[in-house]
């Protein structure tokens, strides 16, 4: 094993930042008890609880009512296609869309509902002009960025077709697209919007459906009270503060971090050399794009599969990713890129390698080397 | 317990007992999330050797949850793998090999109670699967030069140091070189087996003294990608379910009916008629006519076996070539003395001083020169004129 492992997989979580580490140990430490109690621990709690759902709001521009903390992003999606969709009305998403997502279309699916699947062009830009909306009020489900191929929708252009074409409530998924943009929830035009934590360097373990003012939250959980009666069960206070924190750290330094990811891809690039001569296609939005997350670079192999490459990089000291979460050492090929048109070998060798602001240019520099000797390697021994 | 130890005799003149790996090296092991591979991979770490674990995703039946029982496919299985290999410091990966598995063990599987055998799914899965497919994802991914695995089994190398041979685990009831007689001296060569000189007990043991949560776990019997045991209805979703037939005696009366001949194989008495002195026993199997003989258990009393595949680890056994030893037609089943004379194209005859009772073509045979395995080979169908 190498001894300085070099992470490369921000998209799917970054290490939670020191500052938010120390933040919440303190809290624990400072002797809170539940946010619902009646006593003076409780009302600490409480009071750090809407310290956070406060910092959140100013940092969307959203009342603090409008944010509801969730365990995780993919209850958050849940919970706001819960609220917006009804069996009656069509559930419109791509197929580029989290397995959370595509999971939920399905189980509409089953319920009787219908769904309807919007194409990606070969960048995995959602093609807009093709909506066919059958249903006034259709509800749908779409991401403002694709974290496994990076590429950033041209969201209003999106919204305005779809309200064009009869589109109804709109459930966002911001998770990729919080790290990298000033997102102001008003005026995403979305129903529901979901954000999470660890992808800005918070916690694990929360994340916050923020609905519009007038929109109603329908609970998935039931009971108690709590998220003012959208979200039953005791409120995890130290996660809130951590998501927050986090959240404001990168609000006050986005325009720094993007130059610095910028520069950072730039280096990789760079040491990296031609995709050409390592059997490897770039996909989604081109490198160079500003239409591209900064710090992502997506590729596809085939071949190989992208479990392989993830596993062989892993030996040589290197965190990467498919980009598509799935069963572990499943063969399906990913779904969203075979929408974009990449083969089917191409669609079961996909790679991801995202850096965040913990990254350093020489350890892009080092990584590139890596990345580059564990694919010619693996190239010249494995069967696809 | 008494160890029961091989009937086979000791190690032949010109080979020597092969160590497991005595230089430190990297080495790739195929953890199940059973006791006996944890056991492997903690007494290689405990070597000094580079360890990488590696689960096997091997066919759908990996995506179910197993409940209660407990197999080697499932994630519940790959569960059990990655916590040993936490346990014990070790990467871990998992590694699809669904198509080679699907290539080497699946559809061969359905293919012969297609035509009328019974398969040995685990010697088509040792042979391409785990020493196989898995040895070059392992040496192309991670820089292993060795697999390992759980398997009861050892090693002998010619003193030469040439060639390689597979050698009678200590513990005979566990020895399972009749399932790995299809490496070759090559892949014997790669091959690391760390509990080929243990017993089970002793398996377990150091199990429960290194803490690995597989320590009591149940041994797993049933076919790994069949986990309800129900191979019939396999077959049936695949196509290769034959219905209803008919039972003839050896004068070829009809003396009865079954509901599908794919669910005998060769010396079967479940579910026929008759008993005590009058018991009888599947005799053949026509894939055909759908038809299943029986006949008196002295019947299957066979000198002269016709096999295909047959090899060596050195390679096929050429047209003319004998290789003499200690015949065994099932695992840990009775040996006996015999000649495989090479017919050409791996076709064989395995000539047996005493008889070998219900050979079962699809099963394996193995011969043992002492207690190393010098040749295998797949019983045939016999000649419908034989």
């Amino acid at each position: 094993m190498t001894p300085t492992r070099l992470f490369l997989d921000h998209a799917a979580g970054s290490p939670t930042l020191p500052e938010v580490v120390d933040l919440m140990a303190d809290l624990h430490r400072s002797g809170i008890g539940n946010p619902n109690g009646g006593h003076t621990e409780a009302r600490r709690a409480r009071a750090i609880l809407d310290d956070a759902r406060a910092s959140l709001a100013e940092d969307f521009s959203v009342e603090p009512r409008q944010i509801t903390f969730t365990a995780t992003a993919s209850e958050a999606l849940a919970l706001g296609l819960h609220s917006a969709l009804t069996p009656s009305l069509p559930f419109v998403t791509t197929a580029g869309e989290h397995r959370g997502a595509r999971a939920l279309a399905a189980q509409h699916a089953a319920e009787g509902g219908a769904v309807q699947l919007l194409g990606l062009d070969a960048h995995g830009v959602m093609q807009a002009h093709a909506i066919r909306v059958d249903h006034p009020g259709a509800v749908g489900l779409f991401s403002l960025a694709s974290g496994e191929v990076g590429t950033i929708q041209p969201w209003a252009t999106f919204v305005s077709a779809w309200r064009a074409s009869g589109g109804g409530a709109l459930v966002a998924d911001a998770v990729q697209a919080a790290y990298h943009h000033d997102l102001n929830a008003q005026t995403t035009g979305a129903a529901h919007l979901v954000v999470g934590s660890a992808k800005v360097g918070g916690p694990f373990g929360i994340a916050a459906l923020i609905s519009a003012a007038d929109t109603k939250v329908r609970p998935l959980i039931v009971g108690g009270g709590q998220e003012r009666g959208r979200r039953g069960g005791t409120e995890a206070v130290v996660l809130a503060a951590g998501f927050a924190a986090a959240y404001r750290a990168h609000r006050r330094n986005s325009a720094e971090t993007r130059r610095q990811l910028c520069a950072l891809t730039d280096a990789f690039d760079v040491a990296l050399g031609p995709l050409a001569s390592l059997g490897l296609v770039p996909t989604g939005a081109p490198f160079t794009s500003d239409a591209r997350l900064a710090g992502h670079r997506s590729y596809a192999a085939d071949w190989a599969l992208g479990d392989d490459l993830v596993a062989a990089l892993d030996h040589a000291g290197i965190a990467a990713s498919t980009g598509s979460a799935c069963i572990s050492g499943s063969r399906e090929p990913s779904e969203a890129l075979r929408a974009m048109g990449h083969s089917e070998g191409e669609s079961r060798g996909g790679l991801r390698l995202t850096f965040g602001r913990t990254s350093t240019v020489a350890e892009a520099r080092q990584a590139a080397t890596v990345v580059r000797s564990v694919l010619e390697r693996v190239r010249t021994a494995v069967p696809a | 317990m008494t160890l029961t130890t091989t009937p086979l005799g000791g190690i032949p003149v010109g080979w020597l007992a092969a160590p497991e790996a005595a230089a430190p090296e990297r080495v790739l092991v195929a953890l199940s999330g059973g006791v006996d591979s944890s056991v492997a991979a903690a007494l290689l770490v405990e070597a000094g050797h580079e360890v990488v674990g590696v689960w096997m995703r091997l066919h759908s039946a990996a995506d179910q949850r197993d409940g209660h029982r407990k197999s080697c496919c499932t994630l519940d299985a790959a569960d059990d793998a990655r916590r040993v290999a936490d346990h014990l410091g070790i990467p871990f990966h998992i590694q699809n090999l669904e198509r080679e598995f699907a290539d080497a063990v699946l559809e061969p599987f359905v293919a012969a109670y297609q035509s009328g055998e019974t398969p040995s799914p685990c010697v088509g899965c040792n042979t391409a699967v785990k020493f196989g497919a898995l040895v070059g994802k392992g040496s192309a991914l991670f820089g292993c030069d060795a697999v390992a695995t759980g398997h009861y089994a050892r090693r002998a190398v010619s003193d030469d140091g040439r060639s390689w041979r597979l050698r009678a685990a200590v513990d005979a009831e566990k020895d399972q070189t009749y399932f790995l007689h299809g490496l070759d001296s090559a892949a014997i060569a790669r091959a690391r087996f760390p509990l080929g000189g243990m017993t089970k007990p002793e398996v377990r043991e150091v199990a429960r003294s290194r803490g690995l949560v597989t320590a009591e776990k149940p041994e797993s019997q049933e076919i790994c990608f069949v986990p309800d045991g129900d191979y019939r209805s396999l077959l049936r979703d695949r196509g290769a379910a034959r219905g209803e037939g008919e039972v003839v005696d050896e004068s070829g009366a009809v003396v009865g009916t079954h509901a599908g001949s794919e669910g005998f194989t060769i010396g079967q008495r479940r579910g026929l008629p008759g008993s005590g002195v009058s018991a009888r026993y599947v005799s053949s199997i026509d894939p055909l006519t759908n038809r299943i003989t029986i006949a008196p258990r002295a019947a299957l009393d066979v000198r002269s076996i016709p096999l295909v595949d047959a090899a060596t680890p050195g390679g096929i056994i050429a047209e003319g070539a004998r290789v003499q030893g200690l015949a065994r037609i099932r695992h840990r089943g009775a040996l006996a003395q015999g000649i495989v004379t090479g017919l050409g194209g791996g076709a064989a005859t395995l000539a047996l001083n005493d008889p070998l009772w219900a050979p079962s073509p699809g099963q394996t045979v193995v011969l043992y020169d002492g207690e190393t395995l010098v040749a295998g080979a797949r019983i045939a169908r016999p000649s419908r004129s034989a």
